[in-house]
């Protein structure tokens, strides 16, 4: 407990950052959101023009769902430490962390909890109020249950970490690399798309569903799958297996990378 | 305005020359910009993969249609105009963020040039040939791969009216950036209010009868992006909406105008930074 | 009445509207939705005049608007009230034709652009301020005599040491002969080898080009060795205009007595304070080892009282008196708030 304690002040500056640049990160927000509602008609133009209820298991209304969802679940769990390690990297202010008696990822970790703690307050009680009313006026009943809100939540929590240790290991790509900017967008782009969060996998065929499996699918489609009632309690309970096990992956490769990086940065001497 | 363009010149070399330095940087940040769009492209596929074409309807009648092949011309179209503005006028989206924040706008104003012509095309941004490459590649493979009897409705004399309201189309882009960030002379920081103004420019990607009148009316009217994508490809393609072109200047320009009465009065405003 | 010095600046006054801002959650919340500001004269006040050619020092405290009446000057910001012409023009009437005129340098950050070697730079302003190639050459070759260019001119600017970027952004500012130079903190954080031939270059160039200097620094040094005239601002208004010997004689009665003793303990002897009853301010006694330097208000006691005091109590070697540096000038000057003036 005393150990956590000691990070508290990272997730205080965390908050303290948020709520300051509050306004930018609605503006920012409403940009962001500009898309799904893009996609929000160009599906509407898609499911009209097809002789079918129904593509790919998909009716539109679960469509819509699915593009706020996933949108909402994208924002909580993105995690920014690649960029923020790989610029500490490569001016050379990552020594600053080193040499203090805390662990260099928790700092990242707690800090980015308290940005997510004003974002998470800020976004999903208007986002999912507004999906669920909408499911409520198609189908005339709440279509939200509690435990599967739970699982959703615990899901999120779970692609958080993912999220993290990946960016993480990522960002120590910039001490090979030595550029930030350009790979980023690359892996914003990849990412994007196989872990479903531009189209459902479920509309890729083959190659969706071995995408089910990777580590991409468990950043975005899982939780939001739970979430839209997609998946039967087995389905969910082995997704979630499959999510805590990507999680323990990049735990583990994101120390190694660190090791790795440190070896090289007392090489280079810094 | 020769010393002007000579400066412009001057600048895009020095970019260019820099380009040479950190080819890897350039190589990376293109190739990020092409996945993004080749990411959106493959999108599209996935969905024409379950429709034979996009339809609109009103009140279950069909009201237009477009191809695979069309909606891949009018989202490369698309790209056209903005990557032009985004690699000849990318500097404007610093002044939002951090140039006026922290006071480095001083510089621009201690010298005998138009300040806003100088922030413009201090920086050419290389990254934005990602962006004209996949608008290029996609208008000619839409083209070259097109039914017969699509294609056949094109007529490229089109291309001169267009060619020749390209210029303000660019203009709308650029406006929309000169206008919002603008506003960072009063707030010191408006990059994020830039962003969101600019991110409706997806909306332009598509066809614009997708959406509803409400929409429609605010992409061609009020932040006009529509006017830079669906209107002139849609008139390349079936010589639709020719009245577009004439809106197009005329709407540019008031917004170019109004752009520059936030800017002049934006530096009155200016307040530095520090003492 | 019309007025040909090179600069008027005629009750010059800039206010900014600052955000009050309570404390706490609520506070935030209540800006948010009704926020209240103060009006802060950052500048308040201020006339003055320079002629052509002069070297005016522009000093005063932290937070006194120095830097914000040189940015009204320069165009930067535009007066909330009274104005400033400049060989007249009003600078943010004609900006463009305005800034042709003047040359500026902020000590603290660069104009020069980072990426691009220093002679490109002055290719690119060649252009900006359409400067014909045969005057270019010529100032160009001045420029690189009296400044030292030469070693470092095909450099990146972001490769340059600050001594080195100081006299590239000198050099940048007076590419186009401008008519006034601003020179913000041009020696801040250099060391004294650098600083010394940044003040020669200074002096030259007003000499040899007759150009007029408006000089902010906190460094005194400048200020004693180029400036023959100074204005003084504190709080956003004019504390003090005129000859630097003027403010000697209005607050410098100070002298400084130095002297070595022959024994350190010696030291103990020496009660000034008592002898002639100094106030706190009037005397300053430092004493390194055997090296002893006294300030002392001559209003108190006389350099004569105080020599004959000196030599009656101790044994010394090289005495000698001066005037007391600026520093201490200013220093009592600030205290006073300028009330005396």
């Amino acid at each position: 407990m005393t150990k956590i304690r000691k990070y508290a002040p990272f997730t205080r500056a965390g908050i303290m950052e948020s709520v300051t640049y509050r306004a930018n990160f609605l503006f920012f927000l409403l940009g962001e959101i500009m898309k799904c509602f893009v996609m929000f008609f160009v599906w509407k133009a898609v499911f009209q023009s097809s002789s079918q209820e129904t593509l790919y298991g998909f009716s539109y209304d679960n469509m819509v769902v699915y593009l706020f969802i996933s949108f909402l679940s994208g924002y909580i769990t993105y995690s920014d430490g690649s960029y923020a390690i790989g610029k500490e990297i490569l001016d050379g202010s990552v020594v600053m962390r080193m040499i203090k008696p805390i662990d260099f990822d928790m700092c990242f970790l707690f800090q980015e909890l308290g940005n997510k703690i004003i974002s998470f307050s800020l976004i999903f009680l208007p986002i999912t109020a507004g999906v669920e009313i909408y499911r409520f006026v198609i189908n005339g009943r709440l279509m939200l249950q509690l435990p599967m809100l739970f699982l959703f939540l615990l899901s999120m929590v779970l692609a958080y970490g993912i999220n993290f240790y990946f960016n993480l290991s990522y960002g120590f790509l910039a001490f090979f690399l030595k550029n930030l900017w350009g790979t980023d967008i690359i892996k914003g782009a990849v990412v994007d798309f196989l872990s479903g969060a531009t189209v459902p996998l479920a509309f890729m065929g083959a190659f969706g569903q071995v995408l089910q499996f990777l580590p991409f699918a468990s950043l975005s489609y899982t939780p939001v799958m739970i979430y839209m009632g997609m998946y039967d309690l087995p389905h969910i309970l082995f997704y979630l297996g499959l999510q805590i096990f990507w999680l323990v992956i990049f735990a583990l490769i994101s120390k190694l990378v660190l090791r790795l990086a440190m070896k090289r940065l007392v090489v280079h001497g810094g | 305005m020769r010393k002007y363009l000579r400066l412009h010149r001057i600048f895009i070399a020095q970019d260019l020359k820099k380009l040479m330095e950190y080819k890897v940087d350039f190589l990376l940040g293109a190739i990020g910009f092409v996945l993004v769009q080749a990411v959106k492209v493959l999108t599209l596929g996935i969905m024409f993969a379950a429709i034979p074409a996009l339809t609109y309807k009103e009140g279950g009648v069909v009201v237009d249609s477009w191809t695979f092949n069309e909606v891949l011309f009018i989202y490369g179209f698309s790209l056209i105009p903005k990557g032009i503005d985004h690699l000849l006028f990318d500097n404007l989206w610093g002044m939002g963020y951090w140039v006026v924040a922290k006071g480095d706008f001083d510089k621009y104003l201690t010298r005998p040039v138009n300040s806003w012509f100088y922030v413009l095309t201090e920086k050419f941004c290389v990254d934005a040939f990602g962006d004209l490459f996949v608008g290029v590649v996609l208008v000619l493979y839409s083209v070259l791969s097109m039914p017969a009897e699509i294609a056949a409705d094109i007529n490229w004399l089109r291309l001169i009216p267009v060619a020749l309201v390209m210029p303000f189309a660019i203009m709308i882009y650029t406006s929309v950036k000169t206008g919002t960030a603008a506003i960072s002379f009063w707030t010191k920081r408006s990059g994020h209010i830039t962003h969101m103004c600019y991110m409706t420019n997806e909306f332009a990607s598509y066809p614009t009868k997708i959406y509803n009148r409400f929409i429609k009316t605010f992409i061609t009217y009020i932040l006009p992006f529509a006017l830079t994508a669906y209107y002139p490809a849609i008139y390349i393609l079936r010589g639709e909406s020719v009245w577009s072109l004439g809106v197009t200047v005329g709407v540019s320009v008031i917004l170019f105008l109004l752009s520059q009465l936030i800017w002049k009065l934006g530096v009155k405003a200016y307040e530095s930074a520090g003492s | 009445m019309y007025n040909n010095s090179m600069i008027h600046v005629e009750n010059l006054q800039k206010h900014f509207k600052k955000a009050i801002k309570e404390p706490g959650l609520k506070g935030s919340i209540k800006a948010l939705f009704k926020p209240k500001y103060d009006i802060v004269k950052a500048v308040d006040g201020i006339s003055f005049d320079v002629e052509a050619g002069e070297v005016i020092g522009f000093i005063g405290p932290n937070g006194a608007g120095k830097s914000t009446v040189i940015k009204m000057l320069t165009g930067i910001l535009t007066p909330s009230e009274g104005f400033c012409r400049i060989n007249g023009h009003i600078p943010t009437e004609s900006r463009k034709e305005y800034v042709k005129e003047i040359g500026v340098v902020f000590g603290q950050r660069t104009q020069l652009w980072w990426d691009l070697a220093l002679r490109e730079t002055y290719m690119v302003l060649k252009e900006i301020y359409d400067i014909n190639d045969e005057d270019y050459k010529k100032r160009m070759a001045f420029l690189n005599e009296v400044l030292d260019l030469e070693d470092f001119i095909t450099s990146p600017v972001r490769t340059l040491s600050l001594g080195q970027r100081m006299r590239a952004d000198i050099a940048a500012a007076l590419l186009h002969n401008p008519k006034v130079l601003f020179l913000d903190e041009p020696t801040v954080g250099l060391d004294v080898v650098v600083k010394d031939n940044i003040r020669k270059a200074i002096e030259r160039i007003n000499k040899e080009s007759g150009t007029t200097v408006i000089l902010t620094t906190h460094d005194l040094e400048d200020i004693e060795l180029l400036c023959k005239r100074i204005v003084m601002i504190d709080k956003g208004k004019k504390v003090f205009d005129g000859e630097l010997s003027k403010l000697r004689s209005l607050y410098g009665q100070m002298r400084e007595l130095s002297f070595e003793l022959t024994k350190a303990e010696d030291m103990e002897k020496l009660t000034y304070a008592e002898e002639f009853n100094f106030a706190d301010d009037d005397l300053k006694v430092e004493a390194k080892g055997t090296d002893v330097k006294v300030r002392f208000n001559t209003d108190t006691a006389s350099v004569e009282e105080m020599l004959s005091f000196t030599l009656s109590k101790v044994h010394v070697k090289d005495i000698s008196v001066k005037d007391a540096d600026i520093e201490e000038i200013i220093r009592r000057l600030y205290k006073g708030g300028g009330s005396a003036l």
